[in-house]
């Protein structure tokens, strides 16, 4: 890997905040997907129906989570939905993070590959039960067709075709072949499980990423290593605005380890071999900021913006019935105002990127596990 | 200036400053990655690795002070018959969310329940109370202490 060279990104440039949804800051890069070079898709396995589940001939079936683990529950939930119209256990499968792709994976509720807003479950309910149900109908289709019976009397069980009748019994490996020869059923038209059916959805489970989160192998962000990687301190202006205007390159350079200082005027990065050196040398960089115009914004200015702001007509998000009309004969009004100050949410780790910037394009890893992501989530 | 360090009972030289923290050296040089840099001014606990036993934060420990003292991350805590009883409790009781501090929290478990076996709930808080969890797990925290002291 070569240097990192002098990269001047303005981040309002390829940066769109998603400040519509309300409560929530969802930021989405957006850096066209097709831009990116073409990754290494996962392995190629003998049945793939959907894009959520692979099995292979040994039987191992694998689970892909469109939607970010963050403490939320929702690798688990997730593969419970395909798992119980799949009808494998959960000691049964393995997970795989989803590479980004919005036209196979997004949200219904967001519309992209976004997880936010306590939307997984609700946007994904059908979806996946469907996608395991898809699976779980080509299956039993193959074990029927290689034994001529019915399908009504086959059924799936535990990652197995079982014919009670004759008290044959295929393993899913041994159809995967057979089965992905055959149609893929229509996803709206799929048989789902009934509800009193369920076996899995409704109880109470064991989180499934949790083994690797007590001995240290979960792969956090921070944890992305690439070959060659440097890494960076970066010191931003404390004011919106304000610019560095005096940066000592020459002490930074001088602390071992120190590679190159990268300064864009309202940021100051140290580059360098490791973390303890990136600290260093910016702290000998001793950067002097210019506030800019916003050096005497404080904390009254914007509220005081803010009630200014209100007083005058906003935006009409809804309007349902005769508001004016209801509050005229109404036998009580209450008036009140909210204030709510400004509050640093807490994030799941500090604050960190990993960029692989190339002549084809920018790969960037955020927030948790999102392996070959593009996409980046502050959970609020 | 070259350091060995014992992690985990393999010595392996590094060469730094000697005021490198221990925490980077472990992440960033030999790549140890499951000890985790939180807040680096010692305040939040998810750094926490043995030397020789004790507790430390990672973040605030210069490697010249560490010699060739045993240094022990979560890595191998499981390799230790307190550090096994904690995570199979921690997994019986299903004590993580997302994780991030996790590490740090079973390395200050496994010193309280070394150095005090049948700790009360007053002995954990005392501990624990220097180890910060976003997603407030301390209650199964507290719990799955008290099933790995059984």
């Amino acid at each position: 890997m070569s240097e990192p060279s002098s990269i001047a990104l303005d981040r309002r440039s390829f940066i769109k905040a998603g400040a519509a949804l309300a409560g929530s800051l969802i930021i989405d890069f957006a850096i066209p997907l097709g831009e990116c070079p073409a990754f290494a898709q996962t392995a190629p396995a003998p049945f793939a129906p959907n894009a959520f589940i692979r099995i292979d001939r040994q039987g191992v079936v694998t689970l892909v989570m469109p939607m970010v683990e963050m403490g939320q529950g929702v690798y688990t939930a997730m593969a419970m939905l395909l798992a119980e119209e799949l009808e494998v256990g959960l000691d049964q499968v393995r997970l795989e993070h989803a590479p980004p792709d919005d036209a196979l994976y997004a949200n219904a509720i967001l519309q992209s590959q976004t997880t936010g807003l306590s939307s997984t479950i609700r946007a994904f309910w059908m979806p996946l039960r469907q996608a395991g149900a898809m699976a779980r109908t080509m299956l039993v289709a193959a074990a029927a067709k290689q034994w001529s019976v019915d399908v009504e009397g086959c059924r799936a069980r535990r990652g197995a075709v079982e014919h009670a009748a004759s008290s044959r019994r295929l393993v899913y490996g041994e159809l995967v072949d057979a089965a992905a020869m055959l149609p893929v059923p229509a996803r709206e038209g799929v048989a789902l499980k009934p509800l009193d059916a369920m076996s899995l959805i409704g109880t109470s489970v064991k989180r499934l990423e949790g083994p690797e989160k007590i001995d240290g192998r979960t792969e956090f962000g921070i944890d992305v290593r690439l070959p060659g990687m440097k890494i960076a301190a970066i010191a931003v202006s404390p004011v919106l605005g304000g610019r560095a205007t005096r940066v000592n390159e020459r002490a930074a350079l001088a602390v071992r380890g120190v590679r190159q200082i990268v300064n864009i005027d309202e940021a100051v990065s140290v580059v360098a071999d490791h973390m303890w050196a990136a600290r260093k040398g910016l702290k000998a960089a001793a950067i002097e900021w210019n506030d800019g115009p916003n050096a005497t914004v404080d904390m009254g200015t914007v509220v005081r913006q803010l009630e200014e702001a209100a007083r005058h007509p906003g935006a009409v998000a809804r309007n349902e019935g005769d508001v004016d009309k209801a509050l005229a004969g109404a036998a009580q009004r209450l008036d009140a105002v909210y204030q709510m100050p400004f509050l640093a949410h807490a994030a799941m780790e500090p604050m960190n990127c990993t960029v692989h910037y190339t002549k084809d394009g920018c790969d960037l890893w955020l927030g948790r596990r999102p392996r070959r992501g593009r996409r980046v989530w502050w959970p609020t | 200036m070259a350091f060995t360090v014992n992690v985990n009972g393999i010595p392996q030289t590094v060469d730094v400053d000697a005021d490198t923290p221990l925490l980077w050296v472990l992440r960033d040089v030999l790549g140890i990655s499951g000890t985790k840099f939180g807040c680096g001014v010692a305040l939040c606990g998810a750094c926490t690795v043995h030397v020789d036993g004790v507790p430390v934060r990672s973040c605030v420990t210069p490697v010249s002070a560490v010699g060739e003292k045993a240094v022990t991350t979560i890595e191998a805590v499981g390799e230790t018959p307190i550090g096994k009883a904690l995570q199979q409790a921690w997994l019986e009781l299903d004590v993580v969310q997302c994780g991030y501090c996790q590490s740090g929290q079973i390395m200050s478990a496994a010193a309280l329940l070394a150095r005090t076996p049948k700790p009360t709930d007053d002995d954990i808080d005392q501990t624990m109370s220097g180890n910060v969890c976003r997603c407030g797990t301390y209650q199964r925290i507290r719990a799955a202490i008290h099933l790995a002291a059984k």
